[in-house]
């Protein structure tokens, strides 16, 4: 075929027809390859399980003995909160780099999504102040409803992608925030760190099984 | 084998490898040509001659734009590569079925 252009930079290998156990195998790798143009659900589950463990854990060994939690602890919580939105913006456009369409578009959405719902959570958590609530009221308030959010906002990005697991892990971080509430301050730190940063270091476990496999 | 014929279009190393990896990408979704070049680690010249032979059997859509003043290249799989490499790969399924 390209006999009359010596110089085309074609190779006879590039053009060969692969044999029928080799063609499937390219096509195998191709599929593993482009699968560095989503984000990794192993790392992302994973940071925002640190997070979570590590900040409300904080929170809860500072406040445990019926006390505020410390400056430190409240510190250290909005670090690692900050850390790992850092982190997901990173990840997120390094990967997606380069693509544009339909998914480009439905993820620009998507990521607006989450300031939307935190300042509608920090309005929230303010008006309940100004209205008098008490400092345990609002506590238990803000954490539920950031917990609402980010769980309702993993279930849609599960319908989204077509991810089972992050709908799951929606799912369960929504009902999570919600039995926090209902364990009461400082239990609820409790267990935001261990139900909540441990369903999402649960869930990194099962995508990176889900990745290899 | 001579039942089921495997399109001479994509049943070639490196067009093979250009199709799954469009295919792997969302159904209306498009990639830059320099991304796409080091998913497949192909040389540039390579890379346009093949998507070339893809655009002439209209499975691929190159789209020239503009980001500011950068020109930049998209390329997509049109639903008829779409289609194309389905039916490739099920051929494929059968062939090996067939021959063990």
């Amino acid at each position: 075929m390209a006999t009359d252009e010596p110089r085309d930079v074609t190779s006879r290998t590039d053009d060969a027809a692969p044999d029928l156990a080799e063609a499937l195998a390219i096509i195998a790798a191709q599929r593993a390859r482009a699968e560095d143009t989503r984000p990794s659900g192993t790392l992302l589950f994973g940071i925002w399980g640190v997070a979570w463990l590590v900040g409300y854990g904080a929170l809860w060994l500072t406040a445990r003995d019926g006390g505020r939690p410390s400056v430190l602890a409240v510190a250290i919580a909005i670090g690692g909160g900050v850390a790992a939105v850092a982190v997901t913006i990173v990840h997120t456009t390094h990967r997606t780099r380069g693509i544009a369409g339909a998914s480009a578009r439905q993820g620009l959405l998507y990521g607006l999504a989450w300031p939307i719902g935190f300042v509608a959570q920090t309005m929230i958590v303010a008006g309940l102040g100004q209205a008098g609530a008490a400092n345990e009221v609002t506590a238990l308030a803000a954490n539920a409803i950031a917990a609402l959010v980010v769980g309702l906002l993993y279930i849609a990005g599960g319908m989204m992608l077509d991810l089972t697991s992050m709908y799951v892990i929606g799912g369960w971080m929504a009902l999570t925030g919600a039995a926090a509430a209902l364990a009461g301050v400082p239990g609820s730190y409790l267990v935001m760190a261990l139900a909540g940063g441990g369903g999402m270091l649960v869930g990194a476990l099962v995508e990176s099984v889900r990745a290899r496999g | 084998m001579a039942d089921v014929e495997l399109d001479p279009v994509i049943h070639a190393q490196a067009r093979l490898r250009v199709v799954a990896t469009l295919a792997s990408l969302g159904a209306h979704d498009r990639i830059a040509f320099p991304r796409l070049q080091k998913l497949l680690d192909m040389t540039a010249g390579n890379l346009s001659t093949h998507l070339r032979r893809l655009e002439e059997a209209d499975y691929v859509l190159i789209t020239k734009t503009h980001e500011g003043r950068t020109p930049a290249t998209y390329v997509e799989l049109t639903l008829a590569g779409r289609l194309a490499f389905r039916t490739y790969t099920q051929s494929l399924r059968a062939l090996l079925g067939d021959a063990s």
